[in-house]
C-alpha cells in the first residue's frame, strides 16, 4: 500500500497514531543543497579502520613463506636495532642509498611486493618529511651556497620585517641535507616496516623481552592493541549510529558536543571493559605477575642474520668515515 | 555422601546505585547440571561472579568445595591458585575474556599463570583445540575471529584449566545454531565426564540439555523459585513472574486471545 | 608531535632514552603499588584510548604534525603516573606498527608526550580543582587548562630537540645531517600551531570530557581524586621542572662529549646563527624588544631557546591566572 496518507491508517493498537502507515513521498525527496558531507572527524574514523586492515592483511605477509618470516622474531629485532643505529650515524647519501638498497632487497626476499613495500614505506613519512625540509633548500631560509640561481633581484629585498636577500637559489648544503633527511627517514622507517610486516606482532612481543623489556609492560602492550580495535569498532559505531538519526547539516556546535560525548562514553565503556577483563584474567590465574612461554629457537640461521645486520651495520659506518 | 560444591547462604551484593542480590541461598552438589535462569538483570551474572570469587557479598557467605570465599582465602595464594584450578568462569562477553594477541596464547593463559608445566601446557593447548575444532584459529588474533569463532576460543581458554566446576554465563547469546547445537552437547558431554556445570540463561530452549534443575532469580533480585528442570519449566506462573515467559495478545475476528510465549531468541548483552 | 627517526640526532635520542629509562621503572612501580594487579588492563585500556584521540592528526608547517594526545584526561581518571604508561604504550605501538614516530626516538617522543605532557596538565588540574566537589566547574576548566598547558610544553620539547639539531650536527660546510631546521624555525612554527589550534583542541577534548564525565560518570573522576595527593606529584613535578631545565643544557653538553670537535669550535657553531635564521628574527621583535638587534646574546641559539621560552611560561602564567580566576569564582559563588 505505497503512499497511503498515514492518518487514514490506524496503526496497530497500542501505536501512537503518528507511528503508523507508510511516510508521504515528499519527505523522502532529495532537498538540494542539504546533503551532508561527512565530518573530518567521520573520515578519519574510516581512515583508521583501512589503515588497520592493511595491518591485519600484514598478518597475512608475516605467514607467508618468506626469508625473514623463517627468522626468529629476537634476532630480527636485533638486527633492526643495529640497522636503525647505523642509519642514524652515517652522514653520506651515497650510504643512505645503500642501506635502503639493503632493505628493498630483504622485502624481496621476503616476498613482499616491490609495489607494496615502496607504497607502505613512503606515503606519508618520507613524503611528507621531503615537503617539510623543501624550504631549507633555498638560500632565503637557510644559508648556503648558491647551487642554482632561480631569481637575481640585484639589490636586497625586503618584505615587511624579512629580509629576502639579494637572490633566490638553491644551495648545496641545503639540497644535501634534504637528500640526508629523507634517505634516513626512508630507511629508517623500511626497517621498521619490514620487522613490522614480516613478524606476527605476538612474536614481535615476546622479542622484546630480549630488549629487556619488562613482562608488565609487554602485557599491556598486548593488551592495548588488541583493545585498540574494539574501542575503534565502538567509536564507528558511535558515528554511525549518529549517521542514521542525522538528517540536516550539524553545526560545529553540534559537532563538538557529540565528539565530547563520544570520546566520553568512549572513556566509560572503556573503563567498564577493563573491569571486566580483569576480572576474566584473575579468574584465570592473573595475579599481576605475567607470565610468558617460550616458544622460540634461534637456530644457525638467525644468528646469521643477526651476524649478517650487526657486519651491514659496521660496514656502513666504517665506509661512511673512510668516505667523509 | 556427595559434596556440595558451592554452599550459598543469604548473600546480598549491591552495586553503588542499584541492587545486584538480595538474600538468595543455593547450594550445587559436585557432578550436577544447574540452570541459574531469570530476567535481564535478575543478578545472573553477580552470582557467578560470586561463585567465582570475583566479588565478595555485601552480607551472607559463599563456600567453595567446604571452605568460605573470603577476602583472606582468596589473597591466599596457595588458595586462590587452587581455587582457580577448580573452577573456571567463561563470561558472557568474549571481547573482555580474549584478551591475548592469539588464540595460542589466550588458550595457554589460564595453565601458564596458574603454574602448569611447560610441556603440559603446549599437551592441553593442542588437545584442547582439538576438541572445539579451532585448531586453523592459532596464531589468529582474537579481533579476526566471528562471534561463534570467540565463544569457542573463551571456553577453550577455559577448559584448557580442567577444572572441576564450569561457570557459564549465557554460553549461547548471539551464536548460530549449529555452534549452539555444538556447544550445548559439548556442554552435557563435559557434565557426563564429572563436571559440575552452572549455566546462566534466559535461553529456555536449551534448558532441558544443559541442566537438571534449574534455579529461578526474579527481578527483585531474590530466589523465587527452584527445582529439577522439568517442574520448573512447567511453572508458568513462576516463569511468568520471573519475566522470562511473557503473554502475546493475538486479535482473531475481534477477540482477544492470550498465550504464553518465552524469550528464547532474546538476549541480553551487559 | 611524533619525531620520526631521522629527524633527531641518535645523541638526542639516546639521551632522551637514558631520561625516560628511569621515568618507566618509577611509574611501573607506583602504578603496581597503587592500581596493584589491575593495573595491566587499567593502564593497556588508557593506553588504546589514548592511541585513538593521537590518530586524529593534522600535519604542521615546519614542524612534524599535530594532534591532541589525550594524556591529561587520561591523567585525570587514572592518574599521572599510569598516564605516562598509557601514552607511552601507545606511542610504542604506533612507532612499531604504523611507522608513525621512530623507533629510536621512542625516547623523544615518550619524553614530550608521555611525560611532560600528561605530568604538567594533572598537575594545573590539581591546581585548579583541589577541594572542589567532583562536579564542580572547576573540575571540567582545571582539566582543559591543564590539557592546554600539557600539550604546549610537550610541542616546546619537541620543537627543541628537534631545533637544536642544525647547530649541534652538520658537516663543515654547513650541511644539516638531521633536521635542518633551527630554534628560530622550529619554536614559531609549533608554538604558534600548538598555543592557537591543537591547544585549544586539547582544551575542548578534554574539557568536555570531564564535563561529559561530570553528568554520567562521576565514579571515574573520583577514583584518583584520594589516591594522588598533592604531596606526593611534587617529586614528579620537581623532576620534570628539571628535565625542562636541564634537558636542553645535557643535549648541548653530550655533544661536547661527542667529541668530533673541539670544544671551541661546537661553541663557535653553537653561537652560529645560519643568516636565514636571523632573517625571520624580525617576527619576534613585538615579543621581545632588542630581540635579534644587533646580533649578540639575542641572535644565538640560546638566545631563540629562552625567548622560546619565556614565550611558552607567558602562555602557561596565562593558563594559571585563568585558573587562579576560575578558583575565585568558585569561591565567591
Amino acid at each position: 500500500m505505497p503512499d497511503q496518507d498515514p492518518s487514514k491508517t490506524a496503526p496497530p493498537t497500542g501505536l501512537p497514531a503518528w507511528m503508523g502507515g507508510a511516510r508521504p513521498a515528499t519527505v523522502m525527496a532529495a532537498v538540494p543543497g542539504r546533503r551532508r558531507k561527512d565530518s573530518a572527524v567521520q573520515k578519519t574514523i574510516e581512515g583508521i579502520a583501512a589503515a588497520l586492515k592493511t595491518s591485519v592483511f600484514s598478518e597475512k605477509i608475516a605467514s607467508r613463506p618468506g626469508l625473514l618470516q623463517k627468522m626468529d622474531p629476537r634476532a630480527k629485532a636485533v638486527s633492526l636495532l643495529g640497522l636503525l643505529v647505523a642509519a642514524a650515524l652515517v652522514r653520506q647519501p651515497l650510504i643512505l642509498l645503500g642501506l635502503y638498497a639493503v632493505t628493498t632487497a630483504a622485502a624481496g626476499a621476503s616476498r613482499i611486493s616491490l609495489k607494496f613495500f615502496l607504497k607502505r614505506v613512503w606515503l606519508f613519512i618520507p613524503v611528507f618529511a621531503g615537503l617539510i625540509v623543501l624550504p631549507s633548500i633555498f638560500n632565503v631560509v637557510k644559508a648556503g651556497d648558491p647551487l642554482l640561481t632561480i631569481w637575481n633581484f640585484g639589490h636586497e629585498v625586503r618584505l615587511g620585517p624579512w629580509s629576502l636577500g639579494t637572490s633566490i637559489a638553491i644551495t648545496k648544503q641545503g639540497l644535501t641535507g634534504a637528500a640526508i633527511l629523507v634517505l634516513r627517514v626512508a630507511v629508517s622507517v623500511s626497517l621498521a616496516v619490514l620487522l613490522a610486516l614480516t613478524t606476527r606482532w605476538s612474536d614481535l612481543l615476546k622479542a622484546l623481552r630480549v630488549l629487556f623489556v619488562p613482562r608488565v609492560f609487554i602485557l599491556i602492550l598486548s593488551m592495548t592493541y588488541r583493545y585498540i580495535f574494539l574501542l575503534l569498532d565502538l567509536a564507528a559505531e558511535m558515528f554511525t549510529a549518529r549517521r542514521s538519526r542525522m538528517v540536516g547539516p550539524s553545526s560545529p556546535r553540534e559537532d563538538r558536543h557529540f565528539a565530547a560525548a563520544s570520546i566520553g562514553t568512549l572513556l566509560g565503556k572503556s573503563h567498564a571493559l577493563s573491569e571486566e577483563v580483569y576480572a576474566a584474567m584473575v579468574s584465570r590465574g592473573y595475579d599481576g605477575e605475567p607470565l610468558s612461554l617460550r616458544r622460540f629457537h634461534m637456530r644457525g640461521p638467525d644468528w646469521l642474520l643477526a651476524l649478517a645486520a650487526a657486519a651491514a651495520a659496521a660496514a656502513a659506518i666504517g665506509a661512511d668515515r673512510l668516505l667523509g | 555422601m556427595t559434596a556440595n560444591a558451592f554452599e550459598v547462604k543469604s548473600v546480598s551484593y549491591h552495586y553503588e546505585d542499584a541492587a545486584g542480590l538480595d538474600g538468595v541461598s543455593l547450594t550445587v552438589a559436585a557432578g550436577e547440571k544447574v540452570a541459574l535462569l531469570g530476567a535481564n538483570g535478575s543478578g545472573k551474572s553477580t552470582m557467578l561472579k560470586i561463585l567465582d570469587g570475583l566479588i565478595l557479598p555485601n552480607e551472607g557467605t559463599v563456600a567453595a568445595f567446604g571452605e568460605k570465599l573470603t577476602e583472606e582465602t582468596l589473597n591466599d595464594e596457595g588458595f586462590s591458585k587452587a581455587f582457580r584450578r577448580r573452577v573456571g568462569f567463561v563470561f558472557q562477553n568474549p571481547e573482555a575474556q580474549l584478551f591475548s594477541s592469539s588464540v595460542w596464547e589466550e588458550i595457554a593463559f589460564g595453565p601458564l599463570h596458574l603454574g602448569l608445566e611447560h610441556d603440559e601446557i603446549i599437551t592441553r593447548v593442542e588437545d584442547t583445540m582439538h576438541i572445539l575444532g579451532i585448531n586453523h584459529l592459532k596464531d589468529r588474533p582474537p579481533y579476526h575471529l566471528s562471534g561463534g569463532e570467540k565463544k569457542k576460543v573463551a571456553l577453550a581458554s577455559v577448559l584448557a584449566i580442567n577444572p572441576e566446576v564450569l561457570l557459564l554465563d549465557e554460553p549461547s547469546a548471539g551464536l548460530d545454531p549449529k555452534t549452539e547445537d555444538f556447544l550445548i552437547h559439548l556442554i552435557s558431554d563435559l557434565n557426563r565426564a564429572g563436571k559440575t556445570v552452572i549455566t546462566a540463561t534466559q535461553d529456555l530452549g536449551i534448558v532441558p540439555q544443559i541442566a537438571s534443575r534449574a534455579i529461578v532469580l526474579g527481578e527483585d533480585h531474590r530466589l523465587s523459585g527452584a527445582g529439577p528442570a522439568g517442574e520448573v519449566l512447567g511453572d508458568e506462573e513462576l516463569l511468568r513472574l520471573a519475566n522470562l515467559v511473557h503473554y502475546h495478545a493475538h486479535e482473531h475476528d475481534g477477540l482477544r486471545h492470550y498465550h504464553p510465549h518465552s524469550h528464547v531468541e532474546e538476549h541480553d548483552h551487559h | 608531535m611524533h619525531i620520526p627517526d631521522g629527524y633527531i640526532s641518535p645523541q638526542t635520542a639516546g639521551g632522551l632514552w637514558a631520561l625516560m629509562v628511569p621515568v618507566w621503572y618509577a611509574a611501573g612501580n607506583r602504578i603496581k603499588r597503587t592500581l596493584k594487579a589491575r593495573q595491566a588492563p587499567l593502564v593497556a585500556i588508557g593506553a588504546a584510548f589514548t592511541f585513538i584521540v593521537m590518530m586524529f592528526n593534522v600535519p604542521v608547517p615546519g614542524g612534524t604534525s599535530g594532534h591532541a594526545v589525550g594524556g591529561t584526561l587520561v591523567a585525570v581518571v587514572l592518574g599521572p603516573w599510569a598516564a605516562v604508561i598509557s601514552v607511552s604504550v601507545a606511542l610504542v605501538i604506533q612507532a612499531f606498527f604504523f611507522g608513525d614516530g621512530g623507533i629510536l626516538a621512542i625516547g623523544a617522543n615518550c619524553f614530550n608526550m608521555a611525560f611532560a605532557l600528561p605530568v604538567a596538565g594533572y598537575y594545573v588540574y590539581r591546581l585548579a580543582a583541589a577541594g572542589s566537589p567532583l562536579s564542580s566547574f572547576r573540575r571540567w576548566a582545571g582539566a582543559g587548562f591543564g590539557a592546554f598547558a600539557g600539550i604546549n610544553i610537550s610541542a616546546f620539547l619537541t620543537a627543541t630537540e628537534i631545533g637544536i639539531q642544525p647547530g649541534l650536527f652538520h658537516t663543515a660546510n654547513g650541511t644539516a645531517l638531521y633536521s635542518p631546521y633551527g630554534l628560530s624555525q622550529t619554536i614559531p612554527a609549533m608554538m604558534l600551531v600548538h598555543l592557537t589550534v591543537i591547544g585549544f583542541i586539547e582544551f575542548a577534548v578534554t574539557a568536555l570530557a570531564v564535563a561529559y564525565l561530570q553528568r554520567g560518570h562521576l565514579e571515574l573522576l573520583g577514583a584518583r581524586a584520594t589516591a594522588a595527593g598533592g604531596s606526593r606529584l611534587k617529586p614528579l613535578l620537581v623532576g620534570l621542572l628539571l628535565a625542562l631545565i636541564f634537558v636542553p643544557l645535557g643535549l648541548i653538553a653530550s655533544a661536547t662529549a661527542w667529541g668530533e670537535w673541539s670544544p671551541d669550535q661546537i661553541r663557535q657553531r653553537f653561537g652560529f646563527v645560519p643568516r636565514g635564521m636571523s632573517r625571520f628574527a624580525g617576527l619576534w621583535q613585538g615579543i621581545i624588544p632588542h630581540y635579534g638587534a644587533g646580533g649578540g646574546f639575542w641572535s644565538s641559539t640560546s638566545g631563540y631557546f629562552l625567548s622560546g621560552a619565556i614565550g611558552l611560561a607567558a602562555a602557561l602564567g596565562l593558563a594559571f591566572l585563568v585558573v587562579k580566576l576560575i578558583r575565585r569564582a568558585d569561591r565567591h559563588a
